[in-house]
């Protein structure tokens, strides 16, 4: 029942604490929790808004969607190929610790300010933890179940499909989890500078209109929506790795 | 084989219909911002007051934050038009060799009418500009257009704006809030925040941008000088809709309330406190660009070190310009 319970007793406990410390604070920027809750009926049932949200959405599954099925293959050949990881390693390297959205007005500048730049932003901001992931998953594979598949007459495609995918699934799945919390930030920052449409029009100008209980009812609603997509996210995850659950571990010894 | 010969004249004539509509239909990538663009959001809002609109041009709209990112898109060839303020389109012509022309302008400050302002606190010890000696003075873009006039407004009173203040960049949004905090002694104050901190009572205005000069020009529709010279056409149509569009702004304020509204998605009573009133900033009625203003805003910026000296007259194409009818 607690377990059940504590997700609920942890946000509303954020709550609290922000009512009290808003209270406190007296600040106009700083509303509080209350205000913030009551703005949202507002942004919600907003034509508009649903319009800009599904945009935001839209660009944000098909940047998650590619830099999923890009990234996988090449961080599993990564984790089995040494010279993979050499070649693509140092450029991975280079490119992780750049904010993606401090790219935005460059890719801007190449690509233009419609979709196709933001898409990008989210692809760059998704694929670096799920490769990263995927070539750990694929190189912590056991080299004996390789040898056995290759015994068996498995070719190395088949041996990356069928041993080491299903082994580095897990790790895979966690770097997808990281790669959707990210695809969430980096889909509203990259509506900072440019946008035609997205959830990025409703925050920033309200932002820019200082009507700040606009502007943390928007927080709500992305971290919201973060919350259901992870946990949407978790059941499938649990679904597709059951097998690797420490209660399907076949047990060693009964001492 | 008749069938045939049919389907294919038809296909032609199809292909060739719609190439006539694509050369008739030139769309102009426009950028654009909040707040104070009032002809242009009656364009997005209500488009069929425009019959040219969607018929002999359209219009690809994206919005910014700010002018100096639309001042590199349009440099980099991404927007066609776009607003600006005077200092990042020149800093787009420096930096960027950029070259444009001023179309038209959106809003300035008119003699009488709203002017950006430095606010104290009502109890502050701050009675004159000279009194900002090293105190934290609040600016809303550092480098941004009202610093010129700031600068000069400081030298002029014995204040050097480099060494006897420590200046910080605060946006309008949160001006109010810090100086009420008092995290700065003093800071700029723009529309509907001045509106909003007045209301509330417990500062007072310091000095004004229009002590530096009449007729700031705030912000201004400028498009590529390639893209005018290739499509003057389209261009000329959309500087008529954007004379219209200031017309029906002005002449119709309840209206305007309403379609500002929608684009800043502010509630109608906050525009009310101050949008086309006499504390807002000054409209043209054809949205005219006055260019003495522009150039004595650019002879600022070069004499405080801003920009190198610049000829206004660069960004006036001699007939595609507002008021156009």
């Amino acid at each position: 029942m607690i377990r059940r319970i504590a997700p609920l007793l942890a946000c509303l406990g954020l709550l609290v604490a922000w009512q009290l410390a808003s209270l406190a604070l007296k600040n106009d920027s700083f509303p509080t929790a209350l205000e913030a809750i009551r703005a949202i009926p507002a942004v919600l049932g907003d034509k508009d808004s649903l319009v800009n949200f599904g945009a935001s959405l839209r660009r944000m599954a098909i940047g998650f969607a590619a830099a999923v099925v890009i990234s996988i293959p090449l961080g599993l050949l990564m984790g089995r190929s040494r010279a993979v990881a050499s070649f693509f390693n140092p450029l991975l390297m280079v490119i992780y610790p750049v904010p993606k959205a401090a790219l935005m007005p460059i890719i801007m500048l190449w690509l233009g300010v419609g979709d196709l730049s933001k898409t990008l932003v989210i692809f760059l901001g998704v694929s670096l933890p799920v490769i990263y992931h995927s070539f750990e998953g694929a190189k912590a594979v056991e080299e004996k179940m390789l040898w056995s598949g290759a015994a068996m007459g498995l070719s190395a495609v088949q041996r990356l499909v069928r041993i080491v995918l299903p082994a580095a699934l897990p790790e895979i799945l966690t770097g997808c989890r990281t790669g959707l919390v990210l695809a969430l930030i980096t889909m509203i920052t990259s509506e900072m500078i440019a946008r035609q449409s997205g959830a990025g029009n409703i925050l920033f100008n309200a932002l820019d209109m200082g009507q700040y209980d606009t502007v943390f009812a928007m927080i709500i609603i992305v971290g919201a929506m973060g919350i259901v997509l992870d946990a949407l996210f978790e059941r499938l995850r649990a679904r597709l790795v059951r097998w690797s659950e420490p209660q399907f571990d076949i047990p060693l010894s009964f001492s | 084989m008749r069938h045939f010969t049919l389907l294919m004249v038809a296909g032609a004539s199809c292909l060739l219909a719609t190439a006539n509509a694509a050369q008739a239909q030139q769309t102009i990538r426009v950028g654009w911002t909040i707040p104070a663009e009032e002809s242009k959001y009656w364009m997005m809002r209500r488009p069929t007051e425009f019959p040219n609109l969607g018929k002999t041009y359209n219009i690809e709209w994206t919005q910014f934050q700010g002018t100096a990112p639309m001042t590199q898109a349009l440099a980099a060839g991404a927007l066609d038009c776009a607003t600006q303020a005077p200092l990042s389109l020149s800093n787009g012509v420096v930096g960027g060799n950029l070259k444009a022309y001023i179309i038209a302008q959106h809003v300035f400050e008119k003699p009488g009418g709203f002017s950006v302002y430095w606010a104290v606190k009502d109890d502050s010890p701050i009675k004159s500009i000279a009194d900002l000696k090293g105190k934290t003075v609040g600016i809303s873009v550092i480098g941004g257009g009202t610093q010129g006039p700031f600068n000069m407004l400081l030298k002029q009173n014995g204040v050097d704006p480099a060494k006897d203040i420590k200046l910080v960049e605060v946006g309008f949004a949160v001006s109010e809030d810090a100086l009420r905090q008092g995290r700065v002694d003093a800071v700029n104050l723009n529309q509907p925040f001045a509106a909003r901190a007045e209301a509330k009572g417990g500062t007072r205005k310091l000095f004004s941008l229009s002590q530096a000069m009449p007729n700031i020009v705030h912000i201004l529709e400028a498009c590529r000088a390639d893209f005018v010279d290739k499509n003057p056409e389209a261009v000329k149509a959309y500087v008529r809709d954007i004379t219209s569009g200031m017309k029906k702004a002005l002449a119709n304020r309840e209206e305007t309330l309403k379609v500002v509204s929608e684009v800043l998605k502010a509630p109608v009573a906050v525009l009310d406190s101050y949008l086309l009133k006499d504390n807002d900033f000054g409209r043209d009625p054809g949205a005219a660009p006055n260019f003495p203003a522009i150039q004595k805003m650019l002879d600022i910026y070069a004499e405080t070190g801003m920009l190198p000296k610049l000829d206004a007259g660069q960004f006036k194409h001699p007939t595609i310009v507002a008021p156009l009818e």
